[in-house]
């Protein structure tokens, strides 16, 4: 019941909505107990369902998401693999010291702030360990797209982090010729 | 020197990948392509070694497996405290009873949800 919890409120990012949606998916789950695959996660299907009322709630309708996600995964594929925040970081803290110090609230609303379409990849992933194949059946979308959804997102996230591990001197500030591509992780 | 050469030649002839001195087999950037595939435990057994093996052994590639871990560490740390609040528990609880949910099913669903 706590993952089912925490993904939506991951989703909905409000914790009356993610009550609501909790409660239904249960419901909901319950009720069509006969369509569950033996053999599957149930986690999985717990997360299938939400995700559904989750999107029939918020009315983004199906078309509208296609054309969110056509043009996310048209620009995850320009993505560069380079890993900018490793590369601006990697004289001052290369192994990534910073990350702990930067506090859970603010690690979470960095990830509230991702786009739908990589933020839901992501904690399906990094929070609640599901495989790209679960993933994918979750979401609707083949494994490649899992991928490079999964892999944008985690820049867009390390990028938010770092700036503000920037701003809260945490780490301390990049030389302009060092700074981060702003093209390479922007919208 | 044109003996090394000549053996690559023959060997890309009969589809076979020449020798490499890299670790785990594999350059650098494959290895950081594929960095988070590893890291999500998404590579075939074979591939998942050698990247492995590359990742933890390469000079220059080590510390970037270390930042990678560390932040999927935060990430992780921040996502864990996430439990369902008692009152919606209970709430859940009746609204399948009233469905017709029997406690033993109850148990079997929360170990399976697992």
């Amino acid at each position: 019941m706590d993952a089912v919890y925490r993904f939506a409120l991951r989703l909905a990012k409000e914790p009356d909505l993610a009550e609501d949606l909790t409660q239904e998916t249960f419901l909901r789950a319950y009720q069509n107990r006969d369509k569950y695959t033996p053999g599957t996660r149930v986690k999985s299907w717990l997360f299938t369902i939400c995700r559904n009322l989750f999107l029939r709630r918020t009315e983004r309708s199906r078309r509208h998401d296609e054309i969110v996600t056509e043009a996310a995964d048209e620009d995850a594929r320009h993505v560069s693999r380079e890993n900018s925040v490793f590369m601006a970081a990697r004289d001052r803290d290369p192994e990534g010291e910073f990350w702990k110090q930067v506090v859970d609230e603010e690690v979470l609303r960095a990830i509230d702030e991702l786009p739908p379409e990589f933020r839901e990849p992501l904690i399906l992933s990094d929070l609640e360990d599901l495989s790209y194949q679960e993933i994918a059946e979750v979401i609707g979308v083949p494994i490649g797209t899992v991928k490079s959804r999964l892999f944008r997102g985690r820049r867009i996230l390390q990028k938010a982090l770092y700036d503000y591990a920037v701003e809260q001197g945490i780490v301390k500030d990049t030389k302009p010729d060092d700074s981060i591509d702003a093209e390479e992780v922007s919208e | 020197m044109k003996w090394v050469e000549e053996l690559r030649r023959l060997l890309q002839r009969v589809g076979k990948e020449p020798p490499s001195t890299e670790p785990g087999g594999i350059a650098c950037h494959e290895a950081a392509e594929r960095l988070f595939e590893w890291l999500d435990n998404e590579l075939e057994s074979d591939m998942h070694g050698r990247v492995g093996i590359h990742l933890e052994t390469c000079a220059r590639c080590y510390p970037r497996l270390l930042f990678e871990k560390s932040f999927r560490e935060a990430v992780e740390r921040a996502a864990h405290d996430g439990s369902a609040p008692e009152d919606l528990r209970q709430r859940i609880m009746t609204s399948l009873e009233s469905e017709g949910l029997t406690e033993s099913e109850a148990g079997r669903a929360e170990d399976d949800e697992a």
